[in-house]
């Protein structure tokens, strides 16, 4: 009630204020036209041009054109075609599935080409693959060794041919590798490559045999490994040790 | 006589003499772990540094005392703890008030033979202070560089990684060590024996009766002479390609370096010097592999769960290699 009693009163104090100003009509200032004197230029179209142009097969707009399509089109239309049924489907088809049977088009078409490239790879002999893989990175060292087999090897005819050469030590290697041959054939020892010399006197299971061969593994490691200088009567000696201990073994 | 034909091309007889002295004042006191002493010996041969691995209680530090103990040179020993600080092995510049100067004092790894025990119970802060000492035999601080004097060798024991309170030590130090010997728990039979002759025993220290068979010079002289030990190029070829095959091999994180490949080259050098060689074998090369590479390399995490050992993963590599013969 107060409220209202309050809004009364300061609505009819401002009446009251507004009641004593004057009123004013405002005053409007009169419009006047403004003339454009500029001088205008006026272009042409250069019929020459239009000439040059209209003789150029780009603007010869014709309707007698032949719209048959080249077999490369109608490949293609037909390429598509096949997808259309996916494409567009039914047309009740969700939005979601339309979506789905959009990118599945472009997934087949892919595949079919990854297809092509890999059938086209493999025919050259490139190992696609093998770009995926990590390459082992591998040592080029010469190892003649692994070149050898024992079994292959004719050793009198290496060994004859070392010594008339002056090559002892190739001679002491021949005739150590020709008494490991004869132990692998009977079954006193199992070659390896992976096996040292040590490996095999301990395969050995009759002690005078390991005895002995264990001295001619040391005359073989001396000249072999330890490149000891040896000449036609050092090699003499050490033959005459390994033919007996060969005789042995047969 | 098993070798009439051929003599060594360097006389071998002062080196054996030192072998075998050295060996028997071990025997004294130390039951056993002969693979072990041979290559302590061989380290000490190859100018290596040499870190010892075994649970507590299986004469790590006792070896490594009596090795030093041997050799009459400058000793010194470090017990590492958590708390140590790198200047507490190198040494610090100490202000001298009399001569208004700072002056240099030398921590205790100025020596010729350092023990340190227990090496993995300080952190890699601690740990990085030795790369430079070890590698280059020299320690520098506030500019000045000071040499170490010849022989240098470091002799560190360590329980396994596993053990409470340990650490894993920094690659880059593990691999300035030539070896890392692997101390194992003593047979049945060498437990007895070891019972006995404490039992026997009248005097609580083991090493007082312990006389120095070598000198300083001595090793040095040792050491020169099997550095010029004769290897054969099919055998340096073999050792490359054993250390080549461990950066490729799947069971491996980390290969080891060229460094390992000299050290395992100077390794078969000392133990063919044991065995009264002056050439090297493949043999001597198989039988230091394992202790040279199994704490350079490192097992993939899977390996490692499965609990392969680095010492099978050597085995495997060698046996992918021809002997060269």
């Amino acid at each position: 009630m107060l409220r209202l009693l309050c809004t009364i009163i300061f609505a009819l104090f401002v009446h009251a204020g507004n009641a004593s100003a004057p009123f004013v009509k405002p005053v409007k200032a009169p419009l006047t036209l403004k003339m454009d004197t500029a001088s205008v230029n006026v272009r042409h179209l250069d019929t020459a041009a239009i000439t040059a142009h209209s003789k150029q097969p780009e603007f010869q707009y014709r309707d007698d054109i032949d719209t048959t399509p080249s077999w490369w089109d109608r490949f293609w239309r037909w390429f598509w075609n096949l997808f259309k049924p996916i494409k567009f489907g039914k047309h009740d088809m969700s939005p979601f599935l339309r979506a789905l049977l959009y990118f599945l088009q472009y997934l087949l078409l892919a595949a079919g080409l990854a297809a092509v490239v890999f059938l086209v790879l493999k025919l050259m002999g490139i190992d696609m693959l093998g770009i995926f893989r990590r390459k082992s990175m591998s040592a080029n060292l010469p190892f003649t060794e692994s070149l050898e087999n024992i079994h292959d090897i004719n050793f009198d005819d290496e060994i004859e041919r070392a010594v008339s050469q002056h090559n002892y030590r190739l001679a002491v290697r021949m005739l150590y590798l020709k008494c490991l041959k004869q132990l692998s054939d009977a079954n006193l020892i199992k070659w390896q490559i992976d096996k040292t010399n040590s490996t095999y006197i301990d395969e050995l299971t009759n002690a005078d045999q390991r005895r002995l061969f264990r001295s001619l593994t040391l005359q073989f490691e001396y000249v072999w490994y330890g490149e000891f200088a040896i000449d036609g009567q050092t090699f003499k000696n050490i033959n005459t040790v390994f033919q007996d201990f060969n005789k042995g073994i047969a | 006589m098993e070798n009439e034909n051929f003599e060594n091309r360097t006389d071998l007889s002062k080196l054996s003499t030192a072998v075998s002295q050295i060996k028997y004042t071990l025997a004294q006191i130390i039951v056993g772990q002969q693979d072990s002493i041979d290559l302590l010996i061989a380290g000490i041969l190859a100018d290596g540094h040499i870190l010892i691995e075994g649970v507590p209680g299986v004469a790590k530090t006792l070896t490594a005392k009596l090795i030093a103990k041997a050799i009459d040179a400058r000793y010194s020993r470090i017990q590492f703890t958590p708390d140590l600080m790198p200047s507490d092995i190198l040494g610090t510049s100490v202000f001298n008030p009399k001569s208004t100067e700072f002056e240099f004092k030398q921590g205790p790894v100025f020596g010729n033979i350092i023990l340190i025990d227990e090496i993995n119970r300080a952190p890699a802060k601690t740990q990085s202070a030795l790369f430079e000492v070890m590698e280059e035999r020299q320690v520098t601080i506030d500019g000045h560089t000071y040499k170490m004097q010849e022989p240098f060798t470091v002799l560190a024991t360590q329980n396994p990684v596993e053990q409470e309170g340990t650490y894993r030590l920094p690659e880059a130090q593990l691999d300035r060590f030539l070896f890392k010997i692997e101390i194992k728990y003593p047979t049945l039979e060498e437990e007895i024996a070891i019972i006995t002759r404490q039992h026997q025993q009248k005097t609580t220290d083991q090493l007082t009766h312990i006389q120095p068979v070598l000198s300083a010079g001595d090793i040095i002289a040792l050491r020169q002479q099997v550095r010029s030990f004769h290897v054969e190029a099919k055998l340096l070829e073999f050792t490359a390609k054993i250390i080549h095959e461990t950066r490729n091999h799947k069971s491996l994180f980390l290969g080891g370096s060229p460094r390992a490949s000299l050290a395992m080259i100077n390794a078969a050098k000392a133990i063919a010097a044991i065995k009264g060689r002056d050439f090297i074998t493949p043999d001597d090369i198989i039988y230091v592999a394992a202790p040279v590479l199994r704490h350079r390399i490192m097992l993939t995490p899977d390996k490692e769960m499965e609990g392969v050992s680095p010492d099978d993963v050597v085995a495997q590599i060698i046996q992918k290699i021809e002997v060269p013969r």
